[in-house]
């Protein structure tokens, strides 16, 4: 049983050609996506979520090719938080998260669950703002908020982000990624994001793919055996801790910053 | 949630009820000066439209007044409207119907229509006469949306100088139709030309009047239901699909919506600037961008700034007329140059 399968998938984007990529993404499975700049994670996640269409190979969500889904259909089953997000008019936030639920015919429960979405995301006393007046890491939490909220009465879906913790202060990730990962968890959602942090990604994260510049995706489970992997991936040595939660934590070492790693 | 409902109710209540009362007030000014007793006469006569000709009063009143206070009104209301949908189309509220063109795309095509049929060569039944300008408007309008459409996709996304550079393109474009119309116009087609160009509600009457209304009745009700849609748009148009949006259905309903509105308005009124850039930015200040709330104040807040534009217009000079498009390009061309310095940073 595989939830999103990508089969030998090929995007050219200008000159460049991205992949053969080939995926099995499982139902409740929480996989973060890393890799090297430039090495294809974002266009991997588009390719996914159905903004780009593959110019080779295809992708079968809930065995079905993903293009014969109608928006609306997949709207019902998947959230996609992606990388950019203007705004164009001065919204409330309100108004935002409830159009998470924009594609429901008739949704008797939606002031409600825009604010528990909101409240989630410690976003009660922000509701009757305007987007414009919100801090980079509040609108962050609305289109977290968002995303939350199209996918609140629905049971194992799927969803897809693009580094969610961009705009986010380093207090307050943690926080948003495990209120994210127990709401995911609580209605089997899968969930599948591009991460930036390692630590973000080995500690919410049950399975690393990481995206080789070759277009290889390598599967590895999150924890110590991923330590080598991630270390021939990005090139550096890693040196594993503990912390004092008994957490896995990984560092680059210092001094290693060769040429050969910026003229890859 | 009533907590923040309040404040909206009154703003429509407000605006409503000073709509009303500026109507009222434009019926009892103009340059046929008119009594309480030709009102009370127009509800006390049976059939005013039979027995007009006995009574130049009612007439007035009957045949000129009141169907020149409903155009006004119906016509700021379709451009308010049409200016709100434009700026949620294209993302971006510098948009407005006239400023990119689509406005003139329909007068270009009334222009040609004009000098094309001059009403002998081609008989036409006597309601197609009165529906072929509109038709030909509307066409004019929705090309020119699709044209915007099509080539808005070059364009970086909320590109405000951008956008407003396809609109130059297409006006021009329009502007030189309408002129190689000028040219090969006879004497008669020539003053029915220059009435487009400036724009006048001078024209009205009790056609235009239901027409425009049925138009606005339903271009409104699609909207209010493309509301939420419209919403969703300015997140992006990759979010809005991801939100589940067939986001080219709606921008064509939207570019058939726009186009009515410009094509009728344009067809009865000419060309009339502006409004559709204003009204939308007044209703926002009032209410915030929730379109649901928006679409229906800025036809209010059109309404009103049209209703004022035309009443001030056949008054000023009475017995003379200035057309009311000149007094709309003179409020909003410096209301869009504020917009344009306190808008400064998105430019690009």
């Amino acid at each position: 049983m595989t939830m999103l399968t990508l089969e030998e998938v090929v995007k050219k984007l200008g000159r460049h050609s991205f992949g053969p990529f080939s995926l099995c993404i499982h139902p409740k499975e929480c996989v973060a996506i890393v890799g090297p700049n430039g090495a294809g994670k974002s266009t991997l996640l588009k390719l996914m979520s159905g903004t780009y269409q593959p110019n080779a190979g295809r992708i079968l969500f809930n065995h079905r090719p993903l293009d014969l889904w109608t928006a609306l259909a997949l709207s019902q089953k998947r959230a996609v938080l992606s990388q950019s997000q203007d705004i164009a008019f001065a919204l409330s936030a309100r108004v935002v998260i409830g159009l998470g639920r924009v594609g429901r015919k008739t949704d008797p429960y939606h002031h409600q669950i825009v604010a528990h979405a909101a409240h989630l995301f410690g976003l009660t006393h922000h509701l009757d703002q305007t987007i414009d007046t919100l801090s980079g890491g509040e609108l962050a939490r609305v289109h977290l908020a968002r995303v939350v909220a199209q996918l609140w009465d629905v049971e194992q879906g799927f969803i897809l982000m693009d580094e969610p913790m961009a705009a986010v202060d380093p207090g307050c990730q943690d926080f948003l990624l495990e209120t994210l990962m127990s709401f995911a968890r609580l209605r089997q959602h899968a969930v599948i994001a591009v991460m930036h942090d390692l630590n973000h990604a080995l500690r919410y994260f049950n399975r690393l793919v990481l995206v080789h510049p070759t277009g290889k995706l390598e599967r590895v489970t999150s924890g110590e055996e991923a330590k080598k992997a991630l270390e021939h991936l990005f090139k550096v040595r890693l040196s594993c801790l503990k912390d004092e939660q008994g957490d896995l934590v990984m560092l680059p070492l210092r001094g290693q910053a060769t040429t050969h790693m910026i003229m890859r | 949630m009533s907590s923040i409902k309040n404040p909206k109710t009154f703003v429509f209540l407000f605006s409503f009820i000073l709509l009303l009362l500026s109507i009222l007030g434009a019926l009892q000014v103009g340059a046929f000066p008119l009594n309480a007793e030709v009102w009370f006469s127009l509800l006390t006569v049976e059939n005013p439209l039979i027995s007009t000709s006995q009574n130049g009063d009612i007439y007035v009143l009957w045949y000129l007044r009141i169907p020149r206070v409903m155009l006004a009104v119906l016509m700021g209301a379709a451009l308010g409207l049409g200016g709100t949908l434009v700026q949620g189309l294209f993302r971006n509220p510098l948009a407005d119907p006239s400023l990119l063109g689509v406005t003139t795309g329909a007068a270009s095509a009334a222009a040609l229509t004009i000098v094309l049929y001059s009403g002998d060569h081609i008989a036409l039944f006597g309601i197609a006469k009165i529906w072929l300008l509109p038709i030909m408007s509307f066409l004019g309008a929705f090309l020119t949306c699709m044209a915007l459409n099509i080539s808005s996709k070059w364009l970086s996304p909320s590109s405000i100088s951008g956008l407003l550079l396809l609109g130059i393109a297409l006006n021009a474009l329009g502007v030189s139709i309408i002129g190689l119309c000028t040219y090969l116009a006879t004497d008669e087609q020539l003053r029915n030309l220059s009435f487009w160009t400036l724009g006048s509600l001078a024209g009205a009457n009790w056609t235009m009047v239901v027409m425009m209304c049925l138009t606005l009745v339903f271009v409104y009700v699609w909207s209010i239901r493309m509301a939420q849609r419209l919403n969703a748009l300015s997140l992006g148009e990759v979010t809005a699909a991801h939100l589940g949006i067939v986001v080219s259905r709606l921008r064509w309903s939207i570019s058939v919506m726009v186009a009515l509105l410009a094509g009728l308005s344009v067809a009865f009124c000419g060309v009339i600037g502006f409004v559709g850039l204003i009204a939308p930015h007044l209703a926002r200040a009032f209410i915030g961008a929730d379109q649901r709330v928006l679409l229906p104040l800025s036809m209010l807040m059109g309404a009103l700034l049209m209703l004022t534009a035309d009443t001030i217009a056949r008054t000023v000079a009475i017995p003379a007329e200035v057309p009311v498009g000149i007094f709309t390009a003179l409020l909003g061309s410096p209301f869009m140059m504020v917009l344009l310095r306190t808008r400064r940073y998105r430019m690009g």
